[in-house]
């Protein structure tokens, strides 16, 4: 079982993802904007971070940079969501492991981090 | 770098553009409906299919299940305090679509009240996710939204399910119907909450008409798409929902031909087409106006007769009945037979007391497409009056057809009985016939020398000047013979003006 933080200002997403990652057996945390993100990884550090980009207070670039320059965080995997293709986003964001465009498949999420913590 | 995505169908990690994912298209498989769609459902879009208790939502939303998984897809149907999973299944076994060989395999049924009772809008909520992903269905029918609705506290937690579940129909692909009869959709402006959310909504109707009652359809809401706008015709018979898409509200095929063709193509009456300066131009439309005997059909016939297996012919006709047009064309033109069995001549019979002018057009038309039809006689046009509901519809449903004939390439002859017997004059049974009739000929019986006589007269012709003389004509084996012309003025018998046929 891997901890797993989904980091999303949009209701539903969120709802979404923890039930579907529970489901597969993962303990989940979310938060609603990259500030928040950072609080609940201070409390808990997770395995991996799935991250919508366009957040109010924070947004999801914001804390994959943070996360990197932090000798201590810069090793979670950290999965870019966005509504946009990636090509529309490469010149704001870089670092992350893996894209994940909305809408996304269910079996898509799952597959992906199995990959994602396999890897770790 | 890994990119994944909701659409696209390569596989898990494919990806598609947003509005690609947004024009994709699941079709209803009902010809009529995706005709009123444009296409299709919104992939993995929310649609509330509402209507009264017998206006059709099960058996449309089974038919629309049947069709997917016969494509290769999976479909879940999930029940909530309706009607109990094996009378349901027994009343499906009566229609055609019904395959029982794919019940619990590509569609799957599944009650979920009992749960939804116990744990809320949220273990629904779990219940159909976990069940969409158990069965890989693509489509989802939850039948009862209902009952769903009363475990909603606060309209807010009812506004949160529906967009949780349009995650979810993202999320797993999953085009989503939910069946409905709460509430009214009329005019009122009785909007529910779930209403503003949905990306369709469908009513379906029953109206009464005197001791008719008659269905129909209608796409309320269709977001970011074209659809037909209005209501449309719908019957629900041993094959399931049939739509029938309102004349007057269809597109015009293709771009019309010129309006100026100069082509004249041959009435099959030698005399006549003499008169009209070489026969009837090329996808015009002609009404034959007058009294019963006075050779309507008849003229209807040596038209069609005229048909080629290069230029098709289709009689719709109201009152005989096809083996009796056979047999009276069969006397003047001894090819017509072969040519009706041969497929080049076909008769569309529509003796039924309550049809729907919809379905008649839209079989005509479709076998106008299909064989590369030239020639359509309408053989009683008034056959239309009796099954037009509202009546007012009438003359715009006329010039709508006229306009779709037109349209495909066809020259259109159609008879119009004026109630009449005999006499100088007569009265159109329509207020105009403009939108019908380019081109008008009129029969009459007329008192001469003792005797009942025929004669024909050409009253309009499109754009083309012709012979206005009143000839009289007689109609033997060989069929319509015009005999001559009256042989003065005072021969011809007066007409008062407007008294004709309108338009």
């Amino acid at each position: 079982m891997a901890t797993i933080l989904v980091v999303d200002d949009e209701f539903g997403i969120g709802e979404l993802l923890e039930a579907l990652l529970q489901d597969d057996g993962h303990r989940v945390l979310t938060a609603m904007n990259g500030r928040h993100a950072q609080e609940r990884i201070a409390e808990a550090r997770p395995d991996l971070v799935i991250s919508d980009l366009m957040m109010p207070v924070m947004d999801g670039a914001t804390l994959l940079k943070a996360l990197r320059e932090s000798s201590d965080l810069r090793d979670i995997p950290f999965v870019v969501m966005c509504a946009l293709p990636e090509n529309a986003i490469s010149d704001r964001i870089s670092g992350y492991d893996a894209f994940l465009r909305k809408p996304f498949k269910l079996a898509a999420i799952s597959a992906l981090v199995r990959s994602l913590l396999k890897q770790e | 770098m890994t990119e994944t995505t909701g659409t696209g169908d390569p596989g898990p990690l494919a990806s598609a553009p947003l509005a690609e994912s947004l024009g994709q298209r699941l079709p209803s498989g009902i010809g009529g409906l995706d005709t009123l769609l444009c296409g299709g459902f919104v992939r993995h879009g929310i649609t509330i299919i509402h209507g009264a208790p017998g206006a059709g939502k099960t058996i449309l939303s089974n038919q629309i299940c049947y069709a997917h998984a016969a494509a290769g897809g999976r479909a879940l149907y999930v029940t909530l305090l309706s009607e109990q999973h094996d009378r349901l299944l027994a009343n499906l076994a009566q229609l055609s679509f019904f395959d029982q060989s794919r019940v619990a395999r590509e569609i799957s049924y599944v009650s979920a009240f009992r749960l939804l009772e116990r744990d809320g809008l949220a273990g629904l909520l779990t219940l159909l996710r976990r069940e969409i992903v158990a069965h890989g269905a693509s489509i989802l029918v939850l039948d009862g939204l209902v009952a769903a609705e009363a475990y909603a506290t606060t309209e807010l937690e009812l506004k949160k399910f529906i967009h949780e579940l349009q995650m979810l129909a993202g999320a797993a692909d999953c085009t989503m119907f939910l069946l409905t009869s709460a509430g009214h959709m009329d005019d009122s402006g009785d909007q529910r909450p779930e209403h503003t959310m949905v990306d369709a909504i469908i009513a379906l109707r029953q109206t009464p008409y005197a001791w008719r009652v008659e269905r129909d359809i209608h796409i309320r809401k269709f977001r970011g798409s074209n659809h037909l706008r209005g209501r449309h015709a719908m019957q629900i018979t041993s094959d399931g929902v049939m739509v029938w898409p309102r004349t007057e509200a269809l597109p015009v095929a293709s771009p019309p031909p010129t309006q100026a063709s100069a082509t004249r193509i041959s009435c099959g009456i030698a005399g006549l087409d003499k008169m009209l300066g070489g026969g009837l131009p090329e996808f015009s439309s002609t009404v034959v106006l007058g009294p019963t005997g006075a050779g309507k059909t008849g003229m209807a016939l040596h038209f069609l007769a005229q048909s080629t297996p290069q230029a098709p012919g289709l009689m719709v006709s109201f009152y005989e009945a096809p083996d009796h047009l056979l047999a009276r064309a069969g006397g003047f033109a001894p090819q017509f037979a072969q040519r009706a069995a041969d497929g080049v001549i076909r008769f569309a019979w529509h003796g039924e007391a309550e049809g729907l002018i919809d379905r008649i057009a839209g079989e005509l038309l479709e076998d106008v497409r299909r064989r590369g039809v030239r020639r359509v006689v309408i053989d009683g046009l008034l056959g239309f009056e009796g099954l037009t509901l509202p009546p007012e519809r009438m003359p715009r449903f006329f010039r709508a057809l006229m306009g779709q004939l037109r349209a495909l390439g066809v020259t259109t002859l159609c008879t119009m009985e004026v109630p009449q017997v005999a006499g100088t004059t007569h009265r159109a049974p329509l207020d105009s016939l403009t939108p019908i009739a380019e081109n008008l000929i009129l029969l009459r019986h007329v008192e001469r020398a003792g005797r009942l006589e025929r004669n024909v007269s050409v009253m309009k012709l499109r754009g083309s000047a012709f012979d206005s003389t009143l000839r009289a004509f007689e109609i033997g084996p060989g069929g319509i013979v015009l005999v001559t012309a009256f042989g003065s003025i005072d021969d011809v018998p007066p007409r008062s003006p407007g008294d004709a046929a309108g338009g």
